[in-house]
């Protein structure tokens, strides 16, 4: 790398962090509080179709926001290996009017509806839960939340439990590969794995506790714990003043939804 | 002023059996390269800790005697102080890194965001540390992404960002190959020419005997031998306390046993390659001498 590219990776620190998009760069808790109003409005209508809308609404957002070749295949993979399952539990176990005979279970009337709504309301959840991760970065939601005055250790131990997942996976990899090296049975069945696989949980766990200790001495060295006031080297772009209308907008929207449905509104 | 001076300290950890330190008594200078070496458990890393103030205050157990850093007792520094003003690299390359920043940039930024450097003052220093260690091609790299020789390379960019007098350093190169040891070493190097004062645990005896100032040798938790690095390299003591000395002094301890001493006992390479052309330019000029 060349002296100018390395300005250049410091340039980017000089101006707040974009993502590239409006909505990717909408600020991190606007991201959260949006989804979460969606999520509530949709499951508080009732029924399967509003909770599908929700659904359908995030597969746009993703799109239009330009991470759509991401999202969509994971939320493909969530509709069939969750939502479809939990629609067929309720299809075929909801006692009801009889569509389809299948020996001493039935698909029911009752339970393809009640199947619908329950698949849809959980994909929603899913779906919107997997759609923030897809539009924020940790970083950024620490730094927003720094910004609202969350101390700088909450922040780590957000950030250092992503990463430890991350790490955690990455680990367990390498220790399952060198049993299978060792001649362990790894592969195979469920069950094959399950049992290969709690050896491996004591070595992975292990030596995360012991580097525990260590990178606590290695944060106290960095001034970690310094009761200055921290700054930040990455910005985030200014919030919007609609941002903080619209969060409000929908929140209202979804207690309205819940408040009048209890009531018997509609 | 003097960099630390322990009189008597004894220090046993919380649940072991022996104390960790049976009696140190020693004296560091602010300046210089302090090279601290002794088989496994001798007490180095926990003399590492005590300058550090991490024994007691965070490996707690007991503690006594005195000791005194930068003319302050111990027990008046305020931790985070001392933390700051103390660096220190240890020897495992997966721990020395913050583990929550996204780039190298980022990482070595961290120590200077937490001590409230404003961010241009940040960009500037950062800057200026990548280059002084030559890892421009690391800058956006993910820091959990790197081997550790890069690893530690970052960690010492990050500890030297924060500009402490003093650093700590504890085998920095165990777990590095050969090559990564050597560009360590040049870090290390540097440091000492800026006139930092640091205080090296390192078994590679040849590196201590190229770059140290002075040398302290630990058995079973005392002090066992301390000086300059010639004195203590060819005490003929050395070894019963499990230090070899380096190649080129027992090359030279070789050759006196054979009768045939060379001017002076080198420690370092390059004095052995003089003292040995010193001595090859005698033999051809005034032929073989006879023992
Ligand atoms: N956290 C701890 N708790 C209890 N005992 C400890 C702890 N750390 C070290 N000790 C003990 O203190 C003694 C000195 O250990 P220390 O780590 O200082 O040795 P060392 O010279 O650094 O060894 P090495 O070359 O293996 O790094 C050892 O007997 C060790 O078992
Ligand atoms: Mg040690």
């Amino acid at each position: 790398m060349t002296v100018t590219s390395l300005q250049e990776v410091a340039d980017g620190y000089r101006q707040p962090r974009s993502l590239g998009n409006p909505i990717l760069d909408l600020n991190p808790i606007t991201t959260l509080c949006v989804i979460v109003a969606l999520i509530v409005t949709g499951i508080a209508l009732g029924g399967w179709v509003p909770s599908l809308a929700v659904c359908l609404l995030f597969m746009v957002a993703a799109v239009v926001a330009g991470r759509g070749r991401t999202y969509l295949p994971l939320i493909l993979k969530l509709w069939l290996g969750v939502g479809l399952i939990l629609f067929l539990l309720r299809a075929l176990l909801t006692p009801g009017h009889v569509l389809i005979p299948l020996g001493r279970i039935a698909v029911t009337t009752e339970g393809i509806e009640q199947g619908l709504a329950f698949a849809c309301v959980v994909m929603a959840i899913c779906g919107g839960v997997t759609l923030f991760f897809e539009f924020v970065p940790m970083r950024h939601l620490t730094l927003a939340l720094e910004r609202l005055g969350v101390s700088p250790q909450a922040s780590y131990v957000l950030l250092a439990s992503f990463q430890a997942i991350t790490d955690l996976g990455a680990t367990a990899k390498v220790v399952l590969e060198a049993q299978t090296a060792r001649g362990v049975e790894t592969e195979g069945n469920v069950f094959m794995r399950v049992r290969a696989f709690f050896p491996v949980l004591a070595p992975v766990f292990l030596s995360a506790m012991a580097a525990t200790e260590e990178r606590a001495i290695a944060l106290d060295a960095r001034a970690f714990n310094s009761s200055t006031r921290h700054t930040s080297l990455v910005e985030l772009r200014r919030t919007r003043r609609w941002e903080p209308v619209l969060a409000v907008a929908l929140g209202v929207i979804a207690v309205g939804v819940i408040v009048g449905r209890a009531l018997g509104w509609f | 002023m003097v960099l630390a001076e322990l009189q008597d300290v004894h220090f046993t950890y919380a649940y072991a059996d022996t104390p960790a330190l049976k009696g140190v008594t020693l004296t560091l200078e602010q300046g210089m390269l302090h090279g601290i070496v002794g088989l496994n458990s001798s007490g180095k890393t926990t003399l590492c800790g005590l300058l550090r103030g991490i024994v007691p205050s965070f490996h707690h157990g007991e503690l006594t005697g005195r000791t005194t850093i930068l003319g302050r007792e111990l027990a008046d520094w305020n931790p985070d102080e001392l933390a700051t003003t103390i660096g220190c690299v240890f020897d495992n390359p997966f721990t020395q890194i913050s583990g929550i920043r996204d780039t190298v940039f980022e990482e070595i930024a961290f120590g200077l965001e937490n001590l409230g450097v404003a961010r241009e003052d940040i960009i500037t220093r950062v800057i200026q540390v990548i280059e002084q260690l030559g890892i421009e091609a690391l800058a956006e790299k993910n820091p959990n992404e790197l081997s550790g020789g890069q690893r530690q390379k970052v960690a010492f960019a990050s500890i030297i960002a924060m500009d402490s007098d003093v650093i700590v350093i504890d085998e920095p190169t165990s777990q590095l190959d050969p090559e990564a040891s050597e560009a360590v070493f040049e870090i290390i190097a540097g440091l000492k020419k800026l006139g930092k004062s640091i205080v090296l645990v390192e078994h590679k005896i040849d590196l201590v005997a190229e770059y140290a100032d002075t040398v302290t040798v630990l058995h079973e938790g005392r002090v066992a031998l301390t000086g300059t690095t010639r004195e203590v390299l060819t005490d003929p003591r050395l070894r019963s306390f499990g230090v070899t000395p380096p190649q080129v002094t027992e090359l030279a301890e070789r050759l006196a046993a054979s009768g045939r001493p060379l001017s002076r006992v080198p420690v370092t390479r390059a004095e052995a390659v003089e003292l040995i052309g010193e001595r090859m330019r005698e033999e051809v000029g005034g032929g073989y001498r006879t023992a």
